[in-house]
């Protein structure tokens, strides 16, 4: 069943300086199926984080369509949770507070609220950390609070624009095999967006590559899970697979 | 050297205990100075008199119920234009900090209008509202205002896009985005605007009250000009510093740290 449809997607941006319209994305078309996990590669510049805000309903799309389950977007909502890549936590906010304010929004009761979030820190090992404010943890600390704080608003489909490129390199890995173990066990759809190689191919069931506002191409990734660095990293499979995406986006 | 150096670091062992004193200490010489000069007779006492005129100047105009009663009538002046500046400039700093259309509209208006400052408002509002209340809340809300609403204007504009942007994705309208995010976000920098307001308006205050008032501290000191007191004048602008202190250091400040240090906001 497929949750998310993009049809001939296509945004122009006005620059108001050069007074010109400048197309970020021509003509995308792209089918996510429920509970499928898809990464979106491409170089700096072909329109991954423009694809994202559209489908987010941030910012307006010039052309084509976004259906969610056969039905247009339309603006921001929760059933399209989002994973910033500057974390975006509300630093007035304790963590718990944090991950309880997408129930609190549909008006869930306090205590209630603070059951969901407590079970959803605990997914992500944060359960000492509830009580603390965001400035107080380390960045990679952060984006597990960012990340459960989407699911835990249990939306229909979670869109991540380089959600892990601010941490350091080891850190990345542990979020990296978090993150594909929640997935199996909520079987979330996610839209993962990086200029990663090794990311998109040891995350996702299928790696999408752009080139300039256009898709290149689409790769099956058919790796086992569940998938941990120490195995991949020698695996002959996830070295072809990353290689071929590599030459993609390096000629794209 | 080593005296000097031993006796420093006792001082900032007992400022760490006992902060008021760090707060005290250094008008010691400032006191002794003023001591110095009235005692070498270099001025007639009636023209310069020293503390203890002033402390007994203190308790006598205290004893007699005028201080406390001057001081209740400012200080109501003060809190109730700077509620009245804040009821008004909150407001406005956020619309003119989230509507592009708002801002463009109003911001020559607000620069212009800063410009002309209480003080020069005076005359015609004299002429509008006469010597009394009205006249005197005008002025302060007036000072309270401009710094509220810059201060409301920069703090919305701070607010991280990303934030808003993820409220709007958990599920909050664009109400409560405002309440959640756009407020607390800028909860600081309004602080900082009613921080700088209050001082502001506090010194026009009193230039207000020698004006046009009947009662408060300012008339107080410009009254004792009038009968040659030069005590109870140097009481006044020593209660103005005082009082201030006070309310700058150990409820304005506090806030202010406390809502941006402890956020992150404010890297301190
Ligand atoms: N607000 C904007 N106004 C004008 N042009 C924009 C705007 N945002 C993006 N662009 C342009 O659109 C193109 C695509 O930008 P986008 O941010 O989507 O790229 P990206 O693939 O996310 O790049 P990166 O990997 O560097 O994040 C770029 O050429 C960029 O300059
Ligand atoms: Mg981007």
């Amino acid at each position: 069943m497929k949750t998310l449809e993009l049809r001939n997607l296509k945004k122009t941006y006005f620059d108001p300086y050069a007074g010109s319209h400048v197309t970020a994305v021509h003509d995308v078309s792209l089918e996510v199926q429920q509970g499928d996990f898809v990464s979106v590669v491409g170089p700096s510049g072909c329109g991954k984080t423009t694809i994202l805000n559209m489908v987010a309903g941030f910012i307006p799309h010039s052309g084509g369509e976004i259906l969610l389950n056969g039905k247009a977007i339309n603006g921001p909502g929760p059933e399209r949770g989002v994973v910033f890549q500057s974390f975006a936590l509300f630093p007035w906010k304790t963590v718990l507070d944090n991950v309880g304010f997408g129930p609190k929004m549909r008006g869930v009761p306090k205590a209630e609220r603070d059951r969901i979030a407590h079970e959803y820190l605990a997914l992500a090992g944060l359960s000492h950390a509830a009580s603390r404010y965001p400035n107080e943890l380390s960045g990679g600390m952060q984006q597990r609070v960012g990340v459960v704080r989407a699911l835990a608003n249990h939306p229909e489909v979670l869109l991540m624009d380089e959600p892990f490129a601010s941490v350091d390199a080891q850190t990345r890995m542990t979020l990296q095999e978090e993150l594909t173990r929640i997935w199996q066990e909520r079987r979330p759809t996610v839209i993962f967006i990086t200029h990663d190689v090794a990311e998109a191919v040891f995350l996702a069931n299928r790696v999408v590559v752009l080139s300039k506002g256009r898709v290149l191409d689409q790769i099956e990734v058919a790796l086992p899970r569940p998938r941990v660095w120490d195995d991949l990293i020698e695996d002959e499979t996830f070295k072809r697979l990353s290689a071929q995406v590599l030459h993609m986006v390096r000629s794209a | 050297m080593n005296i000097l150096l031993r006796s420093w670091s006792a001082y900032t062992r007992a400022t760490a205990r006992w902060p008021g004193l760090a707060a005290l200490v250094p008008f010691i010489p400032v006191i002794a100075l003023w001591v110095a000069v009235t005692e070498s007779g270099m001025f007639p006492r009636a023209f310069l008199p020293g503390p203890v005129e002033v402390v007994k100047a203190f308790f006598s105009l205290t004893y007699r119920g005028i201080l406390p009663d001057y001081l209740q009538d400012s200080l109501v002046r003060l809190f109730t234009g700077a509620a009245l500046g804040m009821a008004i400039g909150i407001p406005l700093g956020i619309l003119i900090g989230t509507s592009k259309w708002a801002h463009r509209v109003s911001w020559p208006i607000l620069l212009f209008f800063q410009a002309i400052g209480d003080i020069a408002w005076l005359p015609i509002l004299l002429i509008w509202f006469g010597f009394g209340l009205t006249t005197m809340t005008f002025v302060i809300v007036y000072t309270v205002l401009f710094p509220v609403v810059l201060n409301t204007v920069l703090g919305v504009e701070s607010v991280p896009r990303d934030l808003a942007r993820a409220a709007r994705s958990l599920g909050a309208s664009p109400a409560r985005v405002l309440w959640e995010v756009t407020l607390p976000g800028a909860l600081p920098n309004i602080i900082t605007g009613l921080r700088n307001g209050l001082g502001y308006g506090w010194r026009a205050l009193i230039a207000v009250e020698m004006i046009v008032g009947t009662s408060g501290i300012g008339f107080m000191m410009f009254d004792a000009r009038r009968s040659g007191s030069v005590v109870e004048i140097l009481l006044g602008m020593i209660i103005l510093g005082l009082l201030w202190y006070i309310v700058d250091a150990w409820i304005l400040a506090p806030i202010e740290r406390a809502t941006g240090q402890r956020w992150g906001l404010v890297t301190s």
